[in-house]
């Protein structure tokens, strides 16, 4: 076992302990729903990491095949995989949203700017598995869908980075609320945001690099 | 390189084309037309808001019934497509050409708004709204869209069963760019300064910009085969 799946494991142990017997600031409407902090945000820092992933292995897939080489399809297959992982993540990272905006905002969803990104990116990665789903071809459909995850990862960016600062919202980090920022992050919390954020990381990577290898022995049992 | 001789080429083709099949520009016509009738049996005297909000529903759908169109041809058609532009020149001039029937979709639908619902007035004022400040806002709108539209267009096309997707493929993707044209809009109806509407119209811009931009980097890709 490599060196980085026991921190992965030490690190998510240590933000799974810390996180919830630790001392935390009190704070009012957060109370102690701010642990929250060390197990939602995490999730979306995954997500992004991973769709990154996805994002550099289908531009390697489109890149393989200019050189009058064939194709790489594990390319593909490693495209897939981490999108397919990083949907399992942002399900979570939404579920632990929704269930700290019922403790402190009073509703599971409202028109939020950053909830809105959240279900574009749901949908947009949506219709790339469902535009996998409907091409036969097993070379088209590599081609198609990297060509498809570069064009709507940019276009993610652009709506869940940059249009929620055009409005307001109740977010932290949009519309003058302070993420967690100078103020409402202290040292204490650091010490455990930082590993969990890293740990998560490590242990979403690991989880879809597991995936790629599942379906690189699936696809020889298969030939 | 891009020649623009082989775009015009190609776009006076596709005109003839359109003009000779006497129902090519008629369909998106009609489509929007039934459209915005169905939204004024729909709503009476909607707000400023449910009007502008009907109306942008109205040009997306219109522009996407529009613009699944564009990249359908018979394998002959192919054929000579292929001889007169490179894939650059050919998806720089669908996007015109996507960009000239989502314009006149957005036009029909606001003259048909305009029309049948009545031009919006802000309760308790007697002004009547600007209007080329608001027409302006629409018809960058419109031409952001179509960047995205016939570029998804393109990959529907490539799919085996490709009829459809269109729609799937392009509606997440056209949330930001609808977003920044839907309060570019409603900034210019309710009469703001110029001051005001640049920075939106600049939005606007950048969001016809990017897929391009996108566009030209992946369709090398997407046409190889």
């Amino acid at each position: 076992m490599k060196a980085w799946k026991i921190l992965a494991i030490a690190l998510v142990g240590y933000s799974l302990y810390a996180g919830l017997m630790f001392d935390v600031p009190r704070l009012v409407i957060l109370n102690e729903t701010i642990r929250n902090l060390y197990f939602h945000v995490p999730m979306w820092f995954t997500m992004i990491t991973l769709l990154g992933g996805s994002l550099v292995y289908s531009f390697h897939y489109l890149r393989s095949g200019s050189d009058g080489q064939p194709a790489s399809m594990d390319r593909d297959n490693q495209a897939r995989s981490f999108a397919e992982v990083a949907m399992i993540f942002s399900l979570l990272g939404l579920f632990t949203g929704m269930v700290w905006a019922k403790a402190t905002w009073g509703t599971y969803w409202t028109a939020d700017p950053k909830l809105n990104g959240t279900a574009v990116t749901l949908l947009i990665y949506a219709s790339y598995f469902i535009l996998r789903s409907s091409v036969d071809d097993a070379e088209k459909r590599a081609r198609l869908a990297a060509v498809y995850n570069v064009f709507a990862f940019v276009l993610m960016i652009v709506f869940i980075g940059i249009l929620p600062r055009m409005t307001d919202s109740l977010h932290p980090g949009n519309g003058g609320n302070p993420a967690f920022g100078n103020y409402d992050l202290d040292d204490r919390m650091r010490m455990v945001f930082y590993p969990a954020a890293l740990g998560w990381i490590l242990m979403g990577w690991w989880i879809a690099t597991l995936r790629v290898r599942m379906e690189r022995l699936r696809h020889q049992n298969t030939f | 390189m891009i020649r623009t001789q082989a775009i015009r080429q190609l776009l006076r083709w596709e005109w003839e084309m359109e003009y000779r099949r006497s129902n090519g520009w008629f369909l998106p016509i009609l489509f929007t037309a039934m459209v915005a009738y169905l939204c004024t049996l729909l709503v009476r005297e909607p707000s400023p808001a449910v009007w502008l909000a009907l109306l942008w529903m109205t040009i997306v759908f219109s522009a996407l019934q529009t613009a699944s169109r564009s990249f359908s041809a018979t394998q002959g058609q192919w054929l000579y497509i292929n001889q007169i532009v490179q894939p650059m020149e050919l998806l720089l001039g669908k996007t015109i050409s996507t960009a000239g029937s989502t314009l006149l979709v957005t036009w029909t639908g606001v003259l048909l708004f305009g029309l049948w619902l009545g031009w919006p007035q802000i309760p308790g004022s007697s002004e009547s709204l600007s209007t080329w400040p608001f027409l302006l806002s629409l018809s960058l709108g419109a031409i952001a869209i179509s960047a995205t539209l016939s570029f998804t267009s393109a990959l529907a096309s490539k799919m085996d069963r490709g009829t459809g997707m269109m729609a799937i493929l392009s509606i997440p993707l056209l949330l930001p760019t609808l977003l920044v044209s839907m309060r570019a809009s409603k900034l210019a109806l309710l009469g703001e300064s110029s001051l005001v509407l640049y920075p939106n119209w600049a939005g606007e811009i950048l969001m016809a910009a990017i897929p391009l931009a996108l566009g030209g980097l992946l369709f090398p890709y997407l046409w190889r085969s």
